[in-house]
């Protein structure tokens, strides 16, 4: 895999990258240009067969998505592009938009044409402000040359794109919650059925996709389905932008192709860990996914299913380490404390309970802990969002994946640095 | 039609119905908070989770529906769906809610005026554990008002958004809202906009647990205490259908009863509160006749013979005014014994609403006008020259009971009588004109049939015992009939009048108390949606 060339960041370091001028100067537009003479139908089924999976998390399959929009329906149909990105850990789709935000609008619009929508919209984390900024003049630059607006590009197409911030809820990058709040409601995930594909922003079919799905797609177009699908696994292929943040020597975003060993990630792309330290623990997917020991970080491959095989997963791809000095009950904490705080409040097992956990792990760290604490932590997090082993009735028991994501990691924690939590327990209560 | 299965039993349903839905209508119980009939689904409680077949998750049953599937994907070759509502994963999943439910709730049960018909109790009874693991600190919060009427103890409440989700569905006004986030959540009225709708006291009875209280009923009595009268709100023409809560005889609270073809599952505070009304009056519950400026009891026998002789020997020069406050057989009794002319007293209107979800308040604020017009119609075109030009001098009036200031028309009628009957409960204007007073039963002690704005006719039941010497208006009707004419017919209890009505009044040809039941009856065949 030497020999793989970034794709999404290819040209970040340039100068002005972010210009219209300089991203049509390295065949920017092409792709649109060919997909507007194209029959939507043949768009969806070229991203369908790509085998492009969503980036955003879940890593559902993009054209599967997209072919999920009803054919008759004569309500309008919408596109809202996820740049809510707020999962710890994770700052991929910050650098996409800061360096490459033409790349993004033209999968965009590409996505919009794919899916028969006049009117899409970018929602953007509030936080984000030098992005909503040049984003804004992204779209400025994109109407004045007829890339959006009425008849893009001399075709009967039209477009318009709407840039609307976030006021900071992690909730709100969840596509339901995201799209309560676009409505001007408060962020609380809808229970599905129906699906946001048949009745998502304001009753009407929407497409929910992320920052980088998006930015593949011009690329998917350009070179074709089967050069992306050559690219690391055939069932969740393409390359992939990896966020190493945490006890490492050289912190970024690193773009490989997906599979690389998480090993090569820490080791050789982000220049291992500092002062020779031992590596204790990982997030492989940002601060929802199962933290992974050492021993798994050596041998797991940065793929959906390997990730999945080894009970945690993608993601985000947000790799957070940890090295041998890391405290694991303060990191479980620290974890607890920002789900607890993030939590909607919506639903019963995730309002309530993540506040258990956060009472209940800061008397560990207080040192009144009490042995049967770990079982009950345990059995907090499985009442939460279940096991992580996906048997029937372990999992799904919130409206949204909010649930599974505070569950997982804070179950992944005391499951596998169970000793550590037991150091903080009393000497004396361990033996009464 | 799709075929169901839910434990054992194999149930028919219409394509899209819910599982809840079809559960409840075939009486089997799934614990639910957020799930309320009137309102959107948000599925946010957990409480009804259920095991699907074929389904990883286990499923909120309020949004899990029915539909018809291919044959080749059939459950056992036949059923559309199988569900399973008492798997050990169910039944486990429902303890784990209810630990959740109870981790800050203050199991205040002693003085929680929701204590016997709440819930949060009732499901921890029969679904939930015996021990609580929780060894933190609880969150505690002081009760606040969300409007004048309405205050929440946020200790209790269980954040199922019922009470937001009513104010901006069904009153449509939107001034509840969930404040903060997790943990910190509770619900808050806004500041600017107080819950005062004439629909908030319905927060309270939809509250699944002892969070919405009503100011009205706070620490007044316990629930199993009182008494369940289900009847017909009076307060307007609507005919809102509730249930009456007493002891003894004093009324504590009353709450609307579902009925579709009238007021779905709600009623306005005019009526919730209306019953504070008769608290403070001055009841009459004796006969009366009129010494020069004063009036002394008699006894019914001679009022009554005072009465008949009194109407007797204006022969023909009586006249009758029926009452929209009083039943069809009370106006209908009227109608058989005044020979002459039939008047109303002038109507009191008020302020027409209707909620976008439907729900109305009829500007018409007595409750059986629709009926008094079917019964007993007025016979002249103009009430008031009749009298003149018949030079009548005797009337027989049933009062509202509504202390009214009467127009210079009716000062006009009074002063031209010689004498004046009034049929009533309490010492109105009218009633001190009277020459004699016959006491009859406020509006929670009547009993009789009447009909609403929409033409269904409903059966009143008396919530309340009769005050004092007070009789049934119709009776005291019947007694004055007997004693002016030996030979009349004579109904001994409700029914035979309500018999003989449908024998004079084609339109309640169908009427009977036993057709009539909880829901009422349309006249107009079909009932109206």
């Amino acid at each position: 895999m030497n020999t793989f060339k970034p794709v999404l960041t290819e040209h970040i370091n340039q100068k002005d990258c972010h210009t219209l001028q300089f991203y049509k100067s390295v065949g920017g537009y092409i792709g649109l240009e060919k997909v507007l003479k194209m029959n939507p139908e043949n768009v969806t089924q070229e991203v369908k067969d790509s085998n492009l999976r969503g980036r955003g998390g879940a890593g559902f399959s993009t054209g599967v998505k997209w072919g999920f929009i009803p054919k008759d329906s004569s309500k309008p149909k919408y596109l809202i592009n996820n740049a809510d990105e707020s999962e710890p850990g994770t700052f991929k789709d910050r650098l996409l938009m800061n360096k490459a935000p033409h790349q993004m609008l033209e999968g965009m619009i590409i996505a919009a044409y794919a899916i028969g929508c006049h009117t899409s919209f970018i929602y953007i984390r509030g936080e984000f402000y030098k992005e909503y900024k040049i984003l804004e003049k992204t779209i400025a630059e994109a109407y004045e040359n007829n890339i959006l607006g009425q008849n893009i590009l001399g075709s009967n197409y039209n477009l318009d794109v709407v840039i609307h911030r976030g006021a900071g809820a992690y909730i709100c990058g969840e596509e339901t919650g995201l799209i309560e709040s676009l409505e001007g409601k408060r962020g609380w995930p809808r229970i599905k059925p129906p699906f946001p594909a048949i009745e998502g922003y304001l009753q009407s079919p929407t497409i929910v996709n992320n920052v980088e799905t998006l930015s593949c797609i011009p690329h998917i177009i350009n070179r074709g389905s089967n050069w992306f699908k050559s690219i690391g696994p055939e069932k969740g292929p393409g390359p992939r932008l990896f966020c190493i943040s945490g006890c490492v020597n050289n912190p970024g975003v690193y773009e490989e192709p997906m599979g690389i060993p998480l090993k090569d990630l820490i080791y050789e792309k982000a220049g291992g860990i500092p002062d020779g330290k031992q590596l204790k623990a990982v997030f492989p997917g940002g601060s929802s996914s199962a933290i992974l020991t050492a021993d798994e970080a050596f041998d797991v491959k940065m793929d959906y299913e390997d990730l999945v095989e080894k009970k945690s997963m993608l993601g985000s791809a947000g790799v957070i380490v940890m090295d041998e000095t890391v405290d694991m009950v303060q990191a479980c904490l620290n974890i607890a404390r920002f789900y607890a705080h993030e939590s909607c409040g919506q639903c019963t097992p995730c309002r309530e309970g993540t506040a258990w956990l956060v009472k209940m792990l800061t008397r560990i760290v207080n040192g009144n802990g009490t042995p049967n604490d770990i079982d009950m932590l345990l059995d907090i997090t499985d009442n939460i969002g279940g096991l992580i082993d996906f048997s029937q009735g372990s999992f799904g028991k919130t409206i949204c994946p909010f649930g599974e994501a505070v569950s997982w990691p804070v179950r992944s924690f005391v499951e596998k640095f169970k000793d550590e939590f037991l150091e903080y327990v009393p000497k004396e209560k361990v033996f009464a | 039609m799709p075929l169901l299965k839910i434990d054992d039993k194999e149930i028919q349903v219409k394509s899209g119905a819910t599982v809840l839905e079809t559960a409840e209508e075939n009486g089997i119980e799934i614990p639910h908070y957020c799930y309320h009939p009137a309102l959107e689904t948000v599925g946010s409680c957990r409480m009804c989770l259920v095991q699907v077949e074929g389904m990883p998750k286990l499923q909120v049953s309020c949004n899990t529906f029915v539909g018809d599937v291919h044959p080749d994907r059939k459950v056992d070759g036949k059923y559309d769906m199988v569900v399973h509502t008492q798997t050990d994963l169910v039944v486990q999943e429902r303890k784990n809610i209810l630990e959740f439910l109870l981790l800050n709730h203050p199991l205040d049960c002693p003085v929680c005026d929701q204590a016997g018909e709440c819930y949060l109790q009732d499901y921890s009874f029969k679904f939930g554990n015996a021990h609580s693991r929780f060894m933190e600190n609880k969150r505690v919060r002081s009760n606040e008002y969300l409007g004048s009427q309405i205050v929440i103890n946020h200790n209790r409440c269980i954040l199922c958004s019922r009470c937001v989700r009513f104010t901006q569905e069904i009153s449509g006004t939107s001034e509840l809202y969930v404040e903060a986030r997790g943990y910190n959540s509770k619900v808050a009225a806004l500041e600017e906009k107080p819950l005062d709708n004439l629909l908030a006291g319905n927060v309270a009875d939809i509250c699944p647990v002892g969070a919405l209280l009503s100011t009205d009923y706070i620490h007044k009595n316990r629930i199993w205490n009182l008494k369940k009268q289900p009847s017909v709100c009076q307060d307007c023409s609507v005919g809102c259908n509730i249930d009456v809560f007493s002891q003894k005889n004093q009324i504590f609270r009353l709450s609307p009863r579902e009925n579709h073809d009238v007021n779905g599952y709600f009623m306005c505070d005019i009526g919730r509160y209306g019953f504070h009304r008769f608290e403070e009056i001055e009841r009459v519950t004796k006969p009366m006749i009129r010494k020069g400026d004063s009036f002394v009891s008699i006894e019914w026998e001679k009022a009554i013979l005072d009465t008949a002789k009194a109407l007797k020997s204006a022969k023909a020069e009586v006249s009758g005014v029926t009452s929209p406050f009083h039943t069809n057989e009370t106006n209908f009794m009227l109608g058989l014994m005044v020979d002459g002319i039939i008047g109303n007293l002038s109507q009191i209107n008020d302020e027409e609403i209707t909620y976008p979800s439907g729900f109305r308040i009829s500007n018409d604020r007595s409750p059986n006008r629709n009926g008094m017009n079917d019964v007993c119609p007025v016979n002249v075109e103009d009430f008031i020259s009749e009298i003149d030009k018949q030079n009548i001098r005797t009337i027989y009036i049933l009062d509202d009971g509504v202390d009214r200031d009467f127009d210079e028309v009716w000062k006009s009628i009074l002063s031209k009588m010689d004498f004046v009957i009034v049929q009533t409960y309490r010492m109105t204007m009218l009633a001190q004109s009277a020459n004699i007073i016959l006491p009859g039963l406020a509006p929670f002690e009547r009993e009789g049939t009447i009909t609403n704005d929409r033409g269904r006719v409903q059966w009143l039941r008396p919530s309340l015992p009769i005050n004092g010497e007070s009789r049934a208006d119709w009776e005291i009707l019947m007694m004055v009939m007997k004693t002016m004419d030996k030979k009349a017919q004579v109904f001994t209890d409700l029914s035979q009048v309500i018999m003989e009505m449908c024998e004079k009044i084609p339109a309640y040809k169908d009427v009977s108390f036993f057709k009539l039941g909880e829901k009422g009856l349309s006249l107009n065949g079909a009932t109206p949606e």
